[in-house]
């Protein structure tokens, strides 16, 4: 009885050392918390987790039940209040964060630290919920294996020993358990949105553009760095060459310098679109204007890997024409997810530059060239007089231009305020601004001057990754450009930023800012100094590698959904038949799992005692080296008396070597210390070379 | 403290445990006190007391004179058991060993009067001294620790031990024991005249006949069958009873009469109670070549292809050719 109060009573603390453990295990379930959860949780959580280090020595902790179900309480009010409901992934992970706070405070036996490193791994598991990122990843995968070493911590006892050991058997652990992970990860039944909550990435979910272009809207987000999308190239080792304009939405509506897309995209079969003849007349404006990529007109495949953006549109080199699943083709020759991409989604869609609609109806032609009845008359006068010189469109989209090209127009990013009605203080008195303004201002006149135009938002360029092959498009590679109707070449790309900033189409804006920065044009964003060490060459390949490994977790882990799943199974035979051949499956393989598994047991035990005799041999040839030779009747014993003799300097080393080959070989049961302990000793032997 | 735990862990397998101990105490005693009376003869007598612990009977082979019947008196009074001397002769009979019925008058019925055979310690003087009909009547009594005689079956008392004495078989007037008769015999060993030393100490010292007398038990009946059990315990790995069998199967290839299985556990037993005489918990190659020559050499002493060698010789050979795995 006073045995067991008194163990009891040293059960009262949680050693130290497995307390560290945990506590720099659940530091690493913190990062996705700070991203997206109410600022004022995880920072509760480092607070209990201080005031553990400094109560536990002292013995104090929450003691009172009734004091443990106000704090419940109040917890529960203030995640209403912060978030305005209880119901949602936020709000179930902070009631978890807080409710562990509070159970790190009242912890104190053996049991409840075992239930701590449990939350802590339910923790790891809502951290996933809260983003997916590849960092935040590697994050929660270093707080797993650090909290499998606290609870290995806590099992060796109150005795500190060494440091390493631990470890070494989390290692052992997590690596007996990786192949069987990797069973579970290809076989395990995918679960599709049966779950009553969407799992996303909510930072992305605000982020990109929207179906509107007003002035500004696309200058808000050249300071985004966050992830677009990411395209490869299956078919080609390379980018493809010449600038890349990402199709994203095409504007029908206009409003001066706002531009609309509809709001519900009709669909066009792809079976309308044809590859449109090179124009005869790509000389002069037009032609500098006109991309150098439509020279070489074959279709490119990408398979692309889009963020989560809460919207419908989806990317495609200029322009798709094969539809990926779950998706169509709008009018406007774009793509449109059929959901909300909500979660990250990879997709497959062919490219061809000169694909175009092959006649304009007579309904889709009145309304690209419908304008709004706001515009002032002096911007009405100057189309005008464009399509008065020559009614040919080529002669009016090579006049525009060249109006651009030669009245002093600047490219800037923070060209200031403009109203969607400043279409004519943009072209006639200020005169500077961004991508944005000159499509939109563009297009307005072409319309004005009867040739049918529209507005394409998309992205430009992107950053060629050349370790991962493939391309990493940021929101800050937002542009828009315009498309006019010419008679014999259908819709074609018109790009006037090219006018007035040249080479922007052919760089990314990033190194299209620095290179102007350099020359003086524009006022550098970023601090020198970081620009430049950004720009370094061990930075950028840190950064690319490190992007590479994201896009790998992104395309081959997350992307690894029910329907990879499911052609990956089949490709290996392994037919979907339902949930029960499933089971049977599972059964089969995991029984023959275990019958490996035992069977290499066996082997092991068998092939431990031959160890033990191949290394005895080693040991005997040692010794002749010395002089002394072992008959082969001779037993072992019998040899390290004589050994000994023989040789009085080694003669310790060789009883001791010789007593463990004894007992490895002779006695009733060994350990598998002894033998690695043998092992040891007798490539150590002769303690000093000759 | 890993590393003293791995020591511990080490020398568990060393460690004798307490058990052990006792053991080895009572038998270094029971060895020491005969050989104060067998001077000079420490390997013999050794030998003598493991093929006691292993339950085995004993079979000294010498020419007369060296101390063959004060080792067997020795080992016998230091034991407490019951004690029977039978000098075999040329004219003894079974019934003269095993006892017989006499029609008791006053009774009107046979009574079984038994014989010297019924006893603990049993010497057997001389034993090729007598007919083969005579040695026979042993191997009942030898083997299944039992008489059977007139129809009824007379349970022997345990433990049974048998020592018996033979001149070597050249001299005259003897009667070599046959082969299945020598089989039950766990050893045979031999004494062999003493060295100088210990002859003059022998030729100083206490006459042998007072010194017998004087002998007191140093293990009890209850502590002799302890240990016997204990003998059986002590470890044979898989890699020593490999080595054992190589033993076997090599004295089969090589001899006409190969050793039996019979010899083979005879074997395994009396390297059992010498690794527990040592002090030891599992049995080493080293503890068969120990008692290899004494088990073997008697059984393999018969082969007619090689009639030249003794069976010492074929035993020595064969310990010394077959390795050890």
């Amino acid at each position: 009885m006073s045995r067991s109060t008194s163990r009891s009573n040293r059960d009262r603390r949680i050693p130290r050392r497995p307390l560290l453990w945990l506590a720099a295990a659940l530091l690493f379930t913190l990062p996705p918390m700070f991203a997206s959860l109410a600022t004022w949780v995880p920072c509760l959580f480092l607070l209990a987790l201080a005031l553990k280090f400094w109560m536990e020595p002292r013995g104090y902790r929450l003691r009172f039940a009734a004091l443990k179900l106000v704090l419940a309480a109040v917890a529960l009010f203030a995640i209403f209040a912060s978030y305005g409901s209880l119901h949602g992934v936020e709000q179930g992970v902070s009631l978890l964060v807080v409710l562990m706070s509070l159970k790190i405070l009242e912890a104190h036996t053996a049991r409840e630290f075992q239930v701590m490193v449990m939350i802590g791994w339910v923790l790891c598991l809502c951290g996933f919920f809260l983003s997916q990122d590849f960092a935040i990843a590697l994050c929660l995968l270093i707080g797993f294996a650090l909290l499998l070493v606290a609870l290995v911590q806590f099992h060796r006892g109150s005795s500190p020993g060494a440091f390493w050991p631990p470890l070494g058997t989390t290692g052992k652990l997590l690596a007996q358990a990786a192949p069987l992970a990797a069973l579970l990860f290809v076989l395990f039944p995918r679960i599709n949105s049966s779950f009553g909550f969407q799992i996303r990435d909510l930072r992305s979910a605000s982020l990109g553009f929207s179906d509107r272009l007003s002035p500004g809207s696309i200058t808000s987000l050249t300071d985004s760095s966050t992830v677009a999308f990411r395209a490869e190239f299956p078919d080609d080792r390379t980018r493809p060459r010449g600038p890349m304009y990402w199709r994203g939405i095409v504007m029908w509506h206009c409003e001066g310098m706002e531009w609309r897309a509809p709001y519900a995209p009709v669909a066009i079969s792809p079976g309308s679109l044809k590859p449109s003849a090179p124009g005869p007349h790509t000389a002069g404006e037009l032609g500098r204007a006109l991309p150098a990529e439509s020279t070489s007109g074959r279709a490119i495949r990408q398979r692309i890997n889009i963020a989560p953006h809460d919207a419908r549109w989806m990317f495609a080199l200029d322009r798709p024409f094969e539809v990926p699943p779950r998706a169509m083709l709008a009018r406007g020759n774009y793509l449109w997810s059929a959901q909300p991409i909500r979660k990250a989604r990879r997709y497959e869609v062919t490219s061809s530059p000169q694909v175009t609609e092959r006649e304009l109806e007579p309904l889709d032609r009145r309304e690209a060239l419908d304008v709004p009845a706001s515009i002032s008359p002096a911007v009405r006068e100057l189309a005008q007089s464009w399509s008065a010189q020559n009614s040919n469109p080529r002669a009016i989209v090579n006049s525009a231009l060249q109006f651009f090209r030669a009245q002093g127009f600047r490219y800037s990013l923070s060209p200031g305020e403009y109203g969607k009605n400043d279409l004519e203080a943009f072209l006639f008195h200020r005169r500077v601004g961004f991508c944005e303004h000159y499509a939109a201002s563009f297009a307005t006149l072409m319309r004005l001057a009867g040739v049918p135009a529209r507005v394409v938002v998309g992205y430009l360029g992107g950053e060629y990754n050349d370790l991962g092959g493939f391309v990493l498009v940021r929101q800050s590679d937002a542009h828009a450009w315009c498309e006019v109707w010419l008679a014999d070449s259908g819709w074609t790309r018109v790009d006037p930023t090219t006018v007035v900033a040249p080479g922007r189409a052919s760089l990314d804006l990033d190194s299209f800012l620095a290179r102007n920065a350099a020359t003086g044009e524009l006022n550098t964003r970023q601090n020198a100094f970081v620009a430049q060490l950004f720009r370094s060459a061990i930075f950028t390949n840190v950064r690319l590698a490190w992007e590479t490994l994201s896009y790998e977790w992104d395309t081959r882990l997350l992307g690894f959904d029910a329907d990879v799943q499911e052609v990956f199974l089949d490709s290996i035979g392994i037919a979907n038949r339902g949930p029960f051949f499933l089971v049977v499956e599972i059964v089969i393989v995991a029984v023959a799992l275990l019958l490996a598994y035992t069977g290499w047991m066996q082997l092991r035990t068998r092939s431990r005692r031959d160890r033990a005799r191949g290394l005895y041999d080693r040991f005997c040839r040692k010794i002749a080296r010395l002089g002394v030779r072992r008959d082969p009747w001779e037993g072992p014993s019998d040899f390290s008396r004589r050994a000994a003799q023989s040789l009085p300097d080694e003669a310790e080393r060789i009883r001791e070597i010789s007593n463990i080959y004894i007992a490895l070989r002779y006695a009733p049961e060994s350990t598998t210390i002894l033998l690695d302990r043998f092992a040891k000793d007798v490539s150590a032997f002769p303690s000093h070379s000759r | 403290m890993y590393l003293s735990l791995f020591h511990a862990s080490l020398f568990a397998n060393w460690a004798i445990p307490a058990d052990y101990c006792a053991v080895t105490d009572h038998v270094d005693a029971f060895v020491k006190q005969i050989c104060e009376v067998i001077v000079g003869k420490n390997q013999a007598v050794k030998l003598a007391v493991a093929c006691l612990l292993a339950r085995g009977h004993l079979l000294i082979e010498d020419i007369p004179g060296v101390g063959k019947t004060t080792l067997s008196q020795a080992l016998a009074r230091s034991l407490a058991l019951a004690f029977q001397r039978i000098q075999f002769t040329s004219d003894l009979l079974p019934a003269d060993i095993l006892g017989n019925s006499i029609f008791d008058r006053d009774e009107q019925r046979f009574v079984f009067h038994r014989g010297p055979l019924f006893s603990q310690v049993v010497l057997i003087d001389e034993v090729n001294r007598a007919t083969a009909k005579t040695q026979s009547a042993l191997l009942e009594a030898m083997e299944e620790h039992h008489i059977s005689i007139d129809g009824v079956t007379h349970e022997l008392l345990e433990p049974f031990f048998v020592i018996a004495t033979q001149n070597p078989q050249h001299q005259v007037g003897t009667f070599p024991l046959p082969e299945s008769q020598l089989d039950r015999f766990l050893m045979r060993i031999e004494l062999g005249v003493p060295d100088r030393a210990s002859e003059r100490a022998m030729l100083l010292g206490m006459d042998r006949r007072e010194m017998l007398k004087e002998l007191k038990p140093v293990i009890s009946p209850r502590t002799l069958v302890e240990i016997q059990d204990n003998v059986r315990k002590v470890h044979a790995s898989p890699a020593l009873l490999d080595y054992l069998q190589d033993l076997l199967d090599a004295s089969r290839q090589r001899h006409s009469t190969g050793l039996s299985p019979r010899a083979g556990l005879a074997l395994l037993h009396a390297s059992q109670a010498w690794a527990l005489m040592n002090g030891r918990d599992m049995v080493l190659p080293e503890d068969i070549q120990a008692v290899g020559i004494p088990v073997m050499a008697h059984r393999l002493g018969h082969d007619i292809e090689q009639p030249g060698k003794s069976g010492r010789t074929l035993a020595d050979n064969l310990l010394h050719s077959v390795p050890v795995p």
